[in-house]
């Protein structure tokens, strides 16, 4: 079995591979000029070795994938993938039974899928603005500075896990925690958010520092 | 869709018609099948496939401790308790209809793979015999008698047997909740005594010694043995049937997991519960039936790959077991699997668009 080697460093002519099947099934009339030359490239041209995290399933998701990374202990993503899937079961069988319990003009307004409901989540806890620390003249500032989309989606994940690692009760599973934790920050409510906008009005209080900033 | 819609309210209002099955029209068999006949007694070759509706309230009353986890996870969920009607079971019940309660006791054993649906076969017949209105003795688990014991007494009745308190004294609360008319009508035909002072007499209802178990935890698995007992003993007179319904019966002729105080294996014999159950599970008395199941995820010691009796019941359950009629479960036909997923579909599910 080859291990892949993290920051493997490739020839510049090597190109990604591509993963979705559609793309391979379409006739050859139907493609475009672009496409026809990039198939064209692709013939000629070595391709890179697949990861073994991207696969062609259609219920793979990249940002569930990331999340899994970051949960998994001591690499045991089988572990990890088991614990969110039984997540999302929770979730669908929460949201499926209120569902069933709602009055009849209350049930379009019930979410059921989980996937929906963990990316809105993810996005109502991601923050706009971060702090870092700049030191200048011995003293360290807190700087308020622009994140990156990355950033953004690691710092929500992050918390999302640490809330629920440290602050439950310590014979509640993961999945019905995490469960939880999802189901409050998809409705705006819940310890992640509030962390969010503690940060974000640290932030707003330390305005006064934004001009440390030189990039 | 409005074909199912209307099958659906239509079972929510009247109970027991079968109008509903004439609305599935016959060129659609792709479309979801929904049964409101909610009597196992009249389900059918035509019914086969489809799903019926069991009202909460029978749930809880025939079925105190039965179905599996799984089942009660997506009753609870889709707040309605629906079963598929399948071919091993109409066979099961078409013989129950036929059967012969003068003859000796007919032993049937489910078998199958993993996960095909044995439980709920048997959960399915038990739900028949209630409405029928048979005495149904359910054993939800048997595998949970010879495992995971916390605390094992040594026996005040025979020297070498141990008994487990908490395990009886929960299948007797479950016992009592859906059986009650029958706890009165039963007399018992000795005097038992339970310890130095208590004793119960002659031509008491059974429903005393239940009561006697339950507050004395200490003489709950002899309580078990001595309901055991009268049952067997006043069934051939024919004033009620009998069902006895062992889910995991290959529990009783395994090894168990448990220890004695000196670290030496238990082996099944010792254990009083599971004693009085071989007792009954032989076919020396008449007037009901014997429904088994073998079950391979709890059992102990045994390969993931075995399913057929040889192999789970081992040389002694075979032979003690041996004049019985086998009923295999195989996997969802085509049929039945369209209209499991019609059903989800319509729960709302199967959530993910690709899953559509």
């Amino acid at each position: 079995r080859l291990m892949p080697v993290r920051w493997s460093r490739y020839n510049p002519s090597y190109l990604e591979p591509e993963v979705k099947t559609e793309s391979y099934q379409k006739p050859l009339e139907e493609l475009t000029e672009e496409e026809k030359e990039q198939m064209e490239l692709k013939a000629v041209r070595p391709i890179k070795a697949a990861p073994p995290t991207l696969s062609s399933s259609v219920f793979s998701d990249p940002m569930i994938s990331k999340f899994i990374n970051m949960m998994m202990k001591s690499g045991n993503k089988v572990l990890a993938r088991s614990l969110m899937s039984q997540t999302l079961e929770a979730i669908k069988r929460k949201q499926v039974e209120k569902y069933h319990k709602a009055p009849e003009n209350e049930k379009e307004t019930i979410e059921c899928n989980p996937y929906v409901i963990f990316h809105q989540a993810l996005k109502n806890c991601q923050p706009i603005i971060g702090l870092s620390n700049i030191t200048r003249g011995g003293k360290t500032y807190q700087v308020p500075v622009p994140l990156t989309d990355n950033r953004k989606r690691f710092l929500a994940m992050k918390w999302l896990i640490t809330e629920c690692r440290e602050n439950k009760h310590r014979r509640t599973m993961m999945p019905e925690k995490l469960s939880q934790e999802l189901l409050l920050a998809f409705n705006n409510e819940g310890p992640v958010i509030k962390k969010k906008h503690i940060l974000h009005k640290m932030a707003e209080a330390n305005r006064a520092y934004a001009h440390f900033r030189w990039w | 869709q409005l074909d199912r819609g209307c099958a659906l309210h239509m079972a929510a209002r009247d109970g027991l018609s079968s109008v509903s099955s004439q609305n599935v029209p016959a060129e659609k068999p792709r479309a979801v099948f929904h049964t409101s006949e909610s009597d196992p007694a009249k389900h059918t070759e035509q019914h086969e496939g489809r799903l019926y509706n069991i009202p909460l309230e029978e749930v809880k009353a025939v079925f105190p401790h039965g179905l599996p986890y799984r089942f009660q996870q997506q009753i609870q969920t889709f707040n309605e308790a629906r079963v598929m009607v399948r071919r091993p079971a109409l066979e099961l019940l078409t013989y129950l209809k036929g059967s012969n309660f003068a003859h000796p006791a007919v032993r049937y054993v489910i078998y199958g793979e993993r996960g095909t649906g044995k439980t709920m076969t048997l959960c399915h017949v038990v739900h028949y015999c209630s409405r029928q209105g048979w005495l149904v003795l359910h054993i939800p688990d048997a595998h949970l008698w010879v495992k995971n014991c916390k605390e094992l007494l040594q026996s005040s009745y025979k020297k070498d047997r141990l008994d487990q308190p908490l395990q009886a004294s929960v299948w007797l609360k479950n016992f009592k909740s859906s059986n009650e008319r029958f706890l009165q009508e039963i007399k018992t035909q000795k005097k038992y005594m339970w310890g130095k002072q208590e004793s119960t007499e002659e031509g008491r209802p059974l429903g005393e010694v239940v009561d006697q178990g339950l507050a004395r935890v200490r003489s709950a698995s002899d309580a078990v043995g001595v309901v055991l007992k009268e049952i067997k003993q006043q069934s051939h007179r024919g004033s009620f049937r009998l069902l006895v319904a062992v889910d995991g019966v290959n529990a009783l002729w395994g090894r168990t997991s448990l220890r004695k105080e000196d670290k030496s294996p238990v082996s099944p014999e010792e254990l009083t519960l599971v004693h009085n159950l071989r007792k009954m599970v032989r076919n020396d008395w008449s007037g009901g039936a014997i429904v088994t199941t073998l079950s391979q995820t709890g059992s102990l010691f045994k390969p993931s790959s075995a399913y057929t009796p040889q192999e789970l019941l081992g040389k002694d359950g075979f032979d003690t077991l041996d004049p019985f009629v086998p009923i295999p479960v195989p996997n969802y036909s085509p049929r039945e699997f369209e209209s499991c997923y019609g059903y989800y579909l319509e729960r709302k599910w199967l959530q993910h668009e690709k899953g559509q």
